[in-house]
């Protein structure tokens, strides 16, 4: 019975290694493997995240816990559920969100994202596709690979321009500075047409981003995103997302309508 | 063990499946069914957003109908270890899938096993 049993143990190492797909709670930042980004450190003390990032085991972290049921996106099965983890909605938000949890659970949810449009603020940020950190002086470049779209971090900017002069943009407008070690980045000016999440939560004009970036381990950030918005929401959030240092992984193309097939003209899920 | 002995324990031991990693909500596929096909690639896709693999299958009437498979994206399955000729038409596959609800001979990619029944690719990145 020797052998059986190591086939069986065998297929079972099969399992979790190919079947790692499978698993995909929330990340153990201990047990991560990672190489460390090389050096350390910039010129000018500050933390070097210059490279390829991706989220562990690829998933959206969106994809996951509160915001589905069973670690599914919402609309992936008929249970889906309106987030837990965020603040009460104020009218007539919650009647929007209602209104797109049910379209999401019939089927019948017109995504932008389906559709090939940018993702925009914040869910860049967890997208499946990694993501490229490029340090300069002044700037801070973080690149999706979906899309691929640009975030452009202005290190040289004390404040925002006035929100009735931005110009809403899928990115915004993000500005940083560094609190000891950590990255903090404000954004402002989203577009009201960009979901929050994949269950189509919705914004205001006045929506404020802030990430505080925070390489918990060499080669581990964790990036602790808080939305604010009175309009939407009784009080801001935050959700937590975490990040890999993959240097044997670079930026790829990718152009979303290369071959979209599952899009009908409404922007619903199809299959054909 | 046979072949289809080892792939329906792989099978029977992935009983979590791959998850819903990609740019579109997936409520057209039922994630709570698994369905097995084998059969002969009849078409490749590598592209993005999605890769598409259409299989013909040969079912017990000896009748061919063939079966399109939703994968994730290039850019994804590439760091999983596929490429552009990691299958080609003609190649003999095993395919398990999440069925699409309309009914329709197709569905979203569980895992794809080549002719000798092993695994192709790696787990997710």
């Amino acid at each position: 019975m020797k052998q059986p049993i190591s086939i069986i143990i065998g297929l079972i190492s099969m399992v979790l290694a190919g079947g790692a797909t499978a698993q995909f709670g929330t990340p153990v930042i201990e047990e991560l493997e990672v190489s460390p980004p090389v050096p350390a450190r910039l010129p000018d003390g500050r933390p070097n995240w210059t490279g390829f990032w991706i989220v562990p085991n690829g998933l959206l972290d969106t994809y996951r816990g509160p915001s589905g049921v069973d670690g599914q996106a919402p609309g992936t099965n008929t249970r889906s559920a309106r987030r837990q983890d965020i603040p009460p909605l104020k009218e007539p938000y919650e009647t929007m969100y209602v209104e797109a949890l049910r379209k999401s659970a019939a089927g019948e949810l017109s995504d932008p994202v389906a559709a090939c449009f940018p993702p925009g603020m914040p869910r860049v940020m967890v997208m499946i596709y990694g993501m490229e950190i490029l340090q300069t002086p002044n700037v801070i470049s973080i690149t999706s690979e979906w899309g691929p779209a640009t975030r452009r971090i202005w290190m040289d900017l004390d404040e925002h321009p006035p929100l009735e002069e931005l110009d809403p943009t899928y990115q915004g407008h993000s500005i940083g500075r560094w609190e000891d070690d950590t990255l903090v980045i404000s954004t402002v000016g989203i577009r009201e047409d960009v979901p929050l999440d994949f269950g189509q939560l919705p914004h205001s004009p006045r929506l404020h981003v802030i990430e505080r970036f925070t390489e918990v381990r060499p080669g581990v950030l964790v990036n602790e995103l808080t939305v604010e918005d009175p309009e939407v929401f009784e009080e801001p959030w935050t959700s937590r997302y975490v990040y890999v240092y993959r240097p044997d992984f670079r930026l790829q193309e990718f152009v979303c309508q290369e071959n979209n097939r599952n899009i009908d003209a409404d922007g619903h899920s199809v299959f054909e | 063990m046979t072949i289809a002995g080892k792939i329906r324990m792989l099978v029977m031991l992935a009983v979590l499946a791959l998850p819903a990693a990609a740019h579109h909500s997936f409520a057209i596929f039922d994630s709570t069914r698994e369905v097995t096909i084998s059969g002969t690639v009849a078409e490749f896709q590598w592209t993005n957003p999605h890769c598409w693999l259409h299989v013909d299958v040969v079912g017990d009437d000896g009748v061919a109908e063939q079966w399109v498979v939703e994968m994730l994206s290039k850019n994804v399955l590439g760091r999983m270890g596929w490429n552009r000729i990691s299958v080609k038409p003609g190649d003999e596959v095993t395919v398990v899938l999440h069925p699409v609800r309309t009914g329709a001979s197709g569905g979203n990619m569980v895992r794809i096993f080549d002719a000798a029944g092993e695994p192709i690719g790696g787990p997710l990145q």
